[in-house]
């Protein structure tokens, strides 16, 4: 098992170069059954990524182009009428596949998004009074364009909640940016990569991941953290029961990479600003500094 | 700085000074204190629109204000007034430039001086409690600046305890910190707050409404027996000239002089010490009559206990007196000045007189007679007799017949004087109430008496109060003068007295008696009651006074440190304490741990500054986390992990 997340982040790292970090986050929202939320400039290699996991996992992939004029049934599907057999046939949408990458999703409309957003939530599609559901394993990555930029749509607090996580690219550094620019062409390497993580085994490890054990203690500093952010003034709303729940998965997923059968205060800590910076303050994008007050103020133990 | 958090400290801070600097209102003149509150106001707009707040420019503009107002008022900036005033006007003006942390702390600081110098002003139990109370929130907002979430109710706990640990010490601090004799700057002026008191004179034709007032004037406590209230007459100043409607002292320098020979004293001493309020004159009112007095007094040729010190300041004094004595004989100025009339008497008086055998009896017998008048007679007491300007005795003799004690005394003593026997009004207080839990008498303005004094062959002066006669009960009982109607008659009814008002009573005797209590062991606890006080216990010198203050501040020191110390200790897990054990090993090396540091990721660290002893580390740390977060640990686990931590020894290598 080792072996396989092991070889799978590397073989990410060798596509998305000087970012093990945040591939590591990435792989951990999958390991917690979260969705992602990559917010960055354009041209970061927000694609790249969601693209190369879902190429090492062997997963279905499907992108939508999220523009201002996309409507709910370009992404679930629609019933289409059939002249020959004379009823309505349902052509599932791009969502009906086991990755997804919504790219610019604040470019589209909230009726658009919210379609996205209740299927991600659902795990099953509803249309005319029939219920599809989704195939498992089942991963958005949603990419956003920092909301500063003009012709965007904000998600708002409540469903940036949603996402397991958020993260940031960032540019590279210098030696990465090197690399790359003599490197080999991204969409040539993806093409030639294999897959690292049959679905069966990943389901497999997520199913262990909810197995990681947690104690008091650890649970102690975990409540510390959301009464800090509900009570102090540094933030308008403190994280919610769910945030709360998010947290503690993410951080098992992040002991399980770590190759724990328990969760320690450092996990948390790793999985924090992920987790809890869209939920804190949605409008910064600096997760980092949102956190930095909990991480410097709420004692481990 | 803008942020709620510091909103609600600025809330805090505000609120505390507004209530440090409230009482100053009867201190400092009204134009300072309608300019600090003109300032304190604009400071509470500004917590909410920091827009507000003037710019340097202004303020500089309003500190020449201030300043401008500051000379006005005063002239100068030494002496207590203007040195209080313009450290409330800096206070606020400095409010008005708040803007970092730093600032906050000042301000506090400042807030707490203006607390202290509250107490140049007053220096009652009811003060030093609200002061207590004030600083208590000042206290909370220094907590509430050094806390990452402000919760009022908290951070007030935080600092009544903080107070709390602080009482022990001050309490010894007080006691055996030398005593300072205040420099002269700081003696209370203490303008118009003593007791007006009696006065020098009475006219008490002129007074159609005599206005009783509770204000404490002195307090008796007894060491032996306490004679009985018919004896309990505070000597005052004496009345002996007269111009028919009013009385007064006279200006003879013999009298205002010290006595020349003193009374010859018999029956029993009543030795008691006196607590005096502050007052406007220089008289104490002692037992009738003084026998023994300590230095600063000295008794006058009336009789009279007079301070030589100044009497602006409470004082205590010990005192002995004798009810019987024997003043001997007059010399002929005395003789002249009590029977001294301003005019002939009318033949109304001179029949009146004659009438009661007043020229062909003894003395004794027409003061009987006299009083026996008084008694069957149509004469009532009231507090509000009617006015008699014109021939105020003539008229309260044979027309109103209603009066005080004044009244009473006053014609008496003109009766007397006409009959040519040597008489005059004394002043004073009479009675007092006894406050049970204090052990001690209470003396007011209402128990304000006048008597007469009439001098008798071989007897010396004699005292006669013909107010007794009228009404034994303004004498025998105590009169309640909460039952006094306006315009009605006194009703010496004991009954009277509402049971509900029992309980009012008692606490407020209750009150006094603490109030008492502090001003003797508190506020008069100068260097001779500091003296006399530690020499009970052997401390004799300022040598031995400050090695037990070292002592008692050290040993109340490390006593509230290990009871802190001990308590911290309890609620933390074995497991977390030997971690906490093997953290403080690694102190030396410069390795400590940060509150927000994991196990983990101290241990990292830990591994690379001593690379020798990484596998010790790798191991107390993997026990730990197995320990505290780990689905099963066993005993076994523990006894080794405590056994790795008590074996682990920093080796340093250099």
């Amino acid at each position: 098992m080792q072996k396989y997340t092991h070889q799978l982040l590397d073989s990410a790292n060798q596509i998305i170069l000087g970012k093990e970090h945040k591939i590591r986050l990435a792989f951990c929202c999958l390991l917690a059954r979260g969705h992602l939320l990559i917010e960055d400039i354009p041209g970061v290699g927000k694609t790249t990524l969601a693209h190369t996991l879902a190429k090492l996992l062997g997963l279905h992939y499907q992108r939508i182009q999220f523009t201002s004029d996309i409507l709910p049934a370009d992404i679930l599907g629609a019933s289409v009428f059939d002249g020959k057999s004379h009823e309505f046939t349902f052509h599932p949408g791009p969502i009906f596949n086991q990755m997804v990458l919504a790219d610019e999703i604040n470019r589209a409309t909230p009726k658009a998004q919210s379609a996205l957003l209740e299927a991600m939530e659902e795990g099953q599609v509803t249309i005319e009074n029939k219920t599809y559901p989704l195939p498992k394993p089942f991963f958005v990555i949603a990419t956003q364009n920092p909301s500063h930029q003009i012709g965007t749509f904000p998600l708002p607090e409540s469903q940036l909640d949603r996402f397991l996580m958020r993260i940031e690219l960032g540019y590279p550094d210098p030696k990465a940016e090197r690399a790359l620019l003599t490197g080999q062409s991204r969409y040539k390497l993806i093409e030639s990569l294999s897959v690292q993580l049959p679905p069966e085994q990943l389901q497999q490890m997520q199913t262990l991941v909810t197995k990681v054990h947690t104690s008091d203690a650890l649970l102690d500093y975990c409540q510390a953290i959301i009464t800090f952010t509900r009570e102090s003034s540094e933030y308008h709303c403190g994280l919610s029961p769910r945030a709360g729940l998010a947290l503690l998965s993410a951080a098992k997923a992040w002991a399980f990479l770590e190759l724990r059968d328990a969760v320690i205060p450092e996990d948390i800590q790793a999985v924090l600003a992920a987790v809890a910076g869209h939920r804190l303050r949605s409008g910064s994008t600096d997760s980092e500094a949102i956190v930095a007050p909990i991480l410097a103020k709420v004692a481990v133990f | 700085m803008n942020s709620p958090h510091f909103k609600k400290i600025l809330i805090f801070l505000l609120s505390s000074i507004g209530l440090i600097v409230a009482p100053h209102i009867a201190n400092i003149p009204i134009a300072l204190f309608g300019f600090f509150s003109l300032v304190l106001g604009w400071r509470f707009v500004a917590v909410w629109r920091p827009q507000y707040l003037p710019r340097s420019r202004v303020l500089l503009f309003l500190t020449l204000l201030a300043l401008t107002l500051l000379l006005s008022q005063h002239k100068h900036l030494l002496g207590r007034d203007a040195g209080t005033n313009l450290f409330i006007l800096a206070l606020g003006l400095k409010l008005l430039e708040i803007k970092t942390e730093r600032d906050i702390y000042l301000v506090t600081y400042l807030a707490f001086i203006v607390a202290a110098s509250l107490f140049l002003y007053q220096q009652s139990l009811f003060m030093a409690a609200y002061i207590l109370a004030v600083c208590c929130v000042l206290f909370a907002t220094l907590v509430a600046i050094n806390s990452i979430e402000i919760q009022t109710r908290v951070a007030l706990k935080t600092a009544t305890l903080i107070i709390l640990q602080a009482i022990p010490i001050a309490v010894v601090i007080f006691i055996l910190f030398p005593r300072v004799e205040a420099p002269r700057w700081m003696i209370f002026e203490e303008k118009n707050k003593a007791k007006i008191g009696l006065s020098d004179s009475m006219e008490p034709g002129s007074i159609s409404d005599l206005g009783t007032s509770e204000e404490l004037v002195f307090r008796v406590k007894f060491t032996g027996a306490m004679p009985p209230l018919k004896q309990r007459y505070w000597r005052g100043p004496v009345l002996a000239h007269t111009d028919g409607k009013r009385w007064s002292q006279f200006n003879t320098q013999l009298f205002k002089g010290l006595a020349l020979t003193k009374p010859s004293y018999t029956g029993t001493a009543y030795q008691y010490t006196l607590l005096m309020e502050a007052q406007e004159k220089n008289w104490v009112f002692g037992l009738d009559m003084p026998e023994q007095f300590s230095a600063p007094l000295a008794l006058t040729g009336y009789y009279q206990l007079v301070t030589q010190e100044n009497s602006k300041k409470r004082a205590e004094y010990k005192i002995t007196s004798y009810p019987q004595y024997n003043t001997g004989e007059l010399t002929q100025v005395e003789y002249q000045d009590a029977t001294q009339l301003p005019r002939e008497p009318s033949d109304k008086i001179k029949q009146f007189v004659t009438q009661l055998h007043g020229f062909d009896s003894k003395p004794e017998e027409f003061i009987a007679q006299l009083l026996t008048h008084f008694r069957k007679e149509d004469f009532h007491y009231t507090l509000t007799p009617p006015l008699m300007e014109e021939n105020p005795i003539e008229s309260f003799l044979f027309t109103t017949k209603r009066g005080f004690c004044s009244h009473y005394a006053s014609a008496f003593v003109y009766l007397m004087r006409v009959a040519h026997i040597p008489a005059r009004v004394v002043t004073g207080y009479q009675g007092g109430e006894f406050n049970g839990v204090g052990n001690f008498l209470e003396v007011r303005q209402a128990n304000a008496h006048a008597w007469a004094e009439v001098w008798i062959e071989n007897q010396g002066w004699m005292r006669v109060d013909p107010t007794a006669a009228v009404a034994p009960e303004r004498i025998e009982q105590q009169l309640n003068l909460d039952l006094l109607e306006l315009g009605g008659e006194i009703r010496f009814d004991p009954n009277m007295i509402n049971q509900q008002q029992n309980w009012l009573k008692q606490m407020n005797q209750l009150w006094n008696s603490a109030d008492y209590q502090w001003q003797r062991w508190v506020v008069n606890y100068d260097s001779d009651n500091q003296a006399n006080f530690l020499s009970t216990f052997g401390i004799h010198d300022f040598k031995a006074m400050m090695k037990w203050l070292m002592i008692l501040v050290a040993l109340i020191t490390i006593l509230l440190s290990a009871f802190l110390l001990r308590k911290k200790q309890k609620s933390i897990a074995p497991v977390l304490r030997l971690y906490q054990r093997f953290c403080a090993k690694l102190k030396p090396a410069g390795l400590i741990r940060t509150n927000r540091e994991g196990a983990h990721d101290f241990a990292q660290r830990a591994k690379i500054a001593l690379p020798e002893q990484a596998d010790a580390i790798e191991q107390i740390t993997a026990d730990f986390i197995q320990l505290q977060y780990g689905r099963v640990s066993s005993r076994e686990d523990f006894v080794r992990f405590a056994k790795a931590v008590a074996k682990f020894k920093l080796t340093v290598h250099r």
